[in-house]
């Protein structure tokens, strides 16, 4: 037995002690506050159990192992339905990157807190007017000459878990006299801090996971600031791809083939299975052998990994296609379904609910890349086809017609 | 478990590329699509010479006893050059045939000339719309074989077959020598003459059952599976060249002030063509690393319903990408178009590969 199979194994026995506290079903009719708190308790089990920050050096809290380890684990993990998502992103991004950027001690406390669910981070980018052209957002800081201090004024949006942040990492527009991404400074935020309001956004499903932030006159200190002035682009883009290859799953977190194929096995068309329907048998098929392709490229994503060697578009084709594709069968399985397919079940998840996964499959397709920019990576990064024409480019920011 | 190819494979696969696009020819492949029965022989006398008819089989039989990947390897480079060879994956059906399923003698009387290539082999399974014929019309009594399989790939131009045939008691794989008298073949004019497809009589001819296939609907099925992965790797070599020859022609070819591949329609759809690609290639490989294994028929099947819809899809997209010269006898274009098509329904048509996802995964879930 390798010494990674043998983690694995380790890795999946303790996540299998945990379903039937912190599972899916453990979850089931848990207001959002007391789901909250029980997404605490495991993540301070996890951290108990040194299965947190599995990557991250051991001084940062972390266990000092390899991206193959933390791989492993997410992996078992993801299958669970455990309450993770409100420290993802946090874990993900903002805290990796300041522990980058800032100087030990402070941090290495936030660290530890982050990674036992104690407090959150989150990433404060996107704005009304900046979302897949993140170097076009507008929120100004202005340096107080007096004492370096800087000013914060303006508004994000789409902000996931701000509502629940004590800490936030933000992007500013430091210079407008140059072009647009030369003029962007990065800082960490205390969301708590005066001048800073949260307001959430209602998604389409219903849920309120993501909020608008108003920065009004929101003094911080210099030492809050991650990389140069005017470095903010670059931080950006480094944060982006901080974690360069993460765990996936093929049917994009919505429900799985064999539940499709029991579904259709369980309904029924003037008295015959629906699995014996062609039309059922093609989705099906076609949707598993693009999942089965998905899976295969993930584990040579891995091997090369272990191998040392960097992944390369394996994440950008992974979401482009598990996204699309978990959203055409869910479409496909509420049709089979006949006229009950409209059903609609507030408690549900994406996991274990057509409707749900359906209902909130777009969002796949837009956060954190749309697929349109994923076409553009792969196009321009992997096959050398040319940038788009960018009228704005190397035009100062002010001067670029609004 | 997936794969990363070892340095032997990477050496397989670059050698093949090598060889095999040195000896690309659209003029005289061209010839072979006007001209029913001619294939390129001075090609495949190289691959007997290269080793490559070797690959599948045991040493015993002069073999080199490697794997699927590696002939996969092999037929990724003859799909990228749309080689005019239908006989290595047709040799390769038959003479699994009879490594699983013949006896003693067969094998020794047939698989040595096939490992080397000095003979050249079919499988013939379909009948109509049948992959799989549960009572196919052929028959073999008393060890005499009579009536016709159609469109069988290398028929015109094959030694020996192995043919799904009905028995005294069902259906029954029988080894049947195509140089007897009694054998006949139309050659089929198809829009890839290259592959010599031809329907065989049979009027009356020695044939020998294959012992081991007693239940030969799942020895055939077996059969096509193996040859399904390896037509499989064949399609994304097809698909992997008509997507870098698109990607090529967008650099190069300028309109409205910039190069083509700079409007989104344009380079979207290489990109989205890149990605059927990768996803055919991932389930290629992942089908041979699974060859022997429970699973098999169930990751075949979806390697080849990937390689259908990338060889389909990115050579359509490829002639759209170039305008007008797409559409031209002189470019090569058509021939992709023409040996995706032929690829796609040759080892079984895309509904018989979606039947055997949803057979293998109700298996499966019992
Ligand atoms: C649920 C959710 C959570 C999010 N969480 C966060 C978060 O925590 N922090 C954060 O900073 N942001 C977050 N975002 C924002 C997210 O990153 C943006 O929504 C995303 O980048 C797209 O930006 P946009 O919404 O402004 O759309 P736009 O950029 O306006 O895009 C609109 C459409 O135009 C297309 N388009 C844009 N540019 C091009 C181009 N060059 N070529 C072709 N098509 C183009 C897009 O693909 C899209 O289809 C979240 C979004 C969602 C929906």
């Amino acid at each position: 037995m390798t010494d990674l199979t043998a983690y694995r194994s380790a890795a999946r026995a303790w996540i299998e002690g945990k379903i039937a506290e912190f599972g899916r079903e453990a979850r089931r009719g848990l207001t959002p506050a007391e789901d909250l708190a029980l997404g605490r308790r495991y993540l301070a089990a996890k951290y108990e159990a040194g299965y947190s920050g599995i990557s991250w050096p051991r001084e940062n809290g972390g266990q000092g192992l390899s991206p193959t380890e933390k791989l492993a684990f997410d992996r078992e993990e993801i299958l669970h339905g455990f309450p993770t998502e409100y420290f993802s992103i946090s874990l993900g991004m903002p805290v990796p990157i300041m522990l980058r950027y800032l100087p030990d001690g402070w941090k290495q406390e936030r660290a530890i807190a982050a990674l036992r669910g104690d407090e959150i981070w989150c990433q404060l980018f996107s704005e009304p007017a900046a979302g897949s052209d993140l170097a076009a957002l507008r929120t100004r800081a202005v340096q107080d000459p007096d004492n370096g201090d800087w000013i914060l004024n303006g508004q994000k949006l789409w902000t996931s878990w701000a509502h629940l942040a004590d800490y936030g990492v933000i992007v500013a527009r430091s210079d407008p006299n140059v072009a647009k991404h030369r003029g962007l400074t990065y800082f960490w935020v205390d969301m708590k801090a005066p001048g800073v309001t949260v307001r959430p956004v209602t998604l389409a499903a219903g849920d309120a996971h993501v909020n608008e932030v108003y920065f009004d006159d929101v003094r911080i200190p210099d030492a809050q600031r991650l990389g140069p002035v005017g470095g903010g682009f670059g931080v950006a883009m480094e944060t982006l791809i901080i974690e360069r290859y993460s765990a996936t799953d093929p049917a994009a977190n919505g429900p799985s083939i064999a539940r499709a194929l029991a579904d259709a096995t369980r309904m029924t068309r003037d008295g015959r299975p629906l699995i014996e329907d062609g039309r059922v048998r093609e989705r099906i098929a076609r949707n598993f052998a693009t999942q089965a392709a998905l899976a295969s490229i993930h584990r040579r994503a891995l091997l090369s990994l272990e191998a040392g060697t960097q992944p390369g578009s394996e994440g950008a084709i992974h979401k482009l296609v598990s996204v699309r594709n978990r959203q055409r069968l869910s479409e496909f399985m509420i049709d089979i379904e006949g006229v009950s397919g409209v059903r609609w079940n507030e408690q549900a998840t994406r996991k274990d609910d057509w409707a749900t996964s359906w209902l909130t499959a777009p969002t796949g397709r837009i956060a954190g890349g749309a697929d349109e920019m994923l076409l553009n990576t792969i196009a321009e990064r992997i096959l050398g086809l040319p940038q788009d024409h960018r009228p704005d480019k190397g035009v100062p920011f002010n001067e670029i017609p609004g | 478990m997936s794969v990363l190819l070892d340095e032997a494979q990477l050496q397989i696969a670059d050698e093949a590329q090598r060889l095999v696009s040195a000896h690309y020819s659209g003029e005289r492949l061209k010839g072979y699509l006007l001209e029913r029965g001619a294939f390129d022989r001075e090609l495949w006398e190289r691959f007997g010479a290269q080793g490559w008819t070797a690959i599948c089989y045991p040493e015993a039989f002069g073999g080199l006893d490697l794997g699927l990947l590696e002939l996969g390897l092999v037929a990724e480079a003859c799909g990228g050059a749309v080689t005019g060879v239908a006989a290595l994956t047709s040799s390769f059906a038959m003479g699994q045939s009879l490594l699983y399923f013949g006896s003693e003698e067969q094998k020794a009387d047939w698989l040595p000339q096939l490992a080397a290539g000095s003979v050249i082999g079919v499988v013939a399974f379909a009948e109509g719309q049948d992959m799989l014929p549960r009572a196919p019309r052929l028959r073999l009594e008393a060890g005499r074989l009579s009536g016709s399989k159609p469109a069988v790939v290398a028929g015109g131009i094959a030694d020996g077959a192995v043919v799904l045939a009905l028995g005294a008691d069902g259906p029954v794989l029988a080894l049947v020598d195509l140089s007897q008298r009694g054998v006949s073949r139309t050659l089929l004019d198809t829009f890839d003459n290259s592959r010599c497809t031809a329907d065989l009589v049979f009027d009356d001819v020695e044939a020998h059952e294959l012992p081991g296939s007693i239940d030969a609907l799942a020895a055939a099925r077996a059969i096509l599976r193996l040859q399904a992965v390896i037509i499989g790797f064949e399609q994304v070599g097809g698909a992997q060249k008509m997507l870098t020859t698109a990607r090529d022609y967008a650099l190069t070819r300028r309109a409205f002030g910039q190069p083509i591949g700079a409007f989104q329609s344009v380079k979207h759809r290489i990109a989205e063509d890149y990605v059927l690609v990768e996803l055919a290639r991932a389930n290629a490989i992942h089908a041979a690393s699974r060859s022997g294994e429970s699973d098999f028929g169930l990751y075949a099947a979806a390697a080849r319903i990937s390689a259908t819809e990338a060889y389909d899809g990115v050579s359509r997209d490829a002639v759209q990408v170039h305008g007008g010269i797409g559409v031209t006898w002189e470019a090569d274009l058509h021939l992709h178009q023409r040996r995706a098509r032929t690829l796609a329904v040759e080892a079984g048509p895309l509904i018989f590969w979606e039947d055997e996802v949803i057979t293998e995964l109700q298996g499966a879930a019992q």
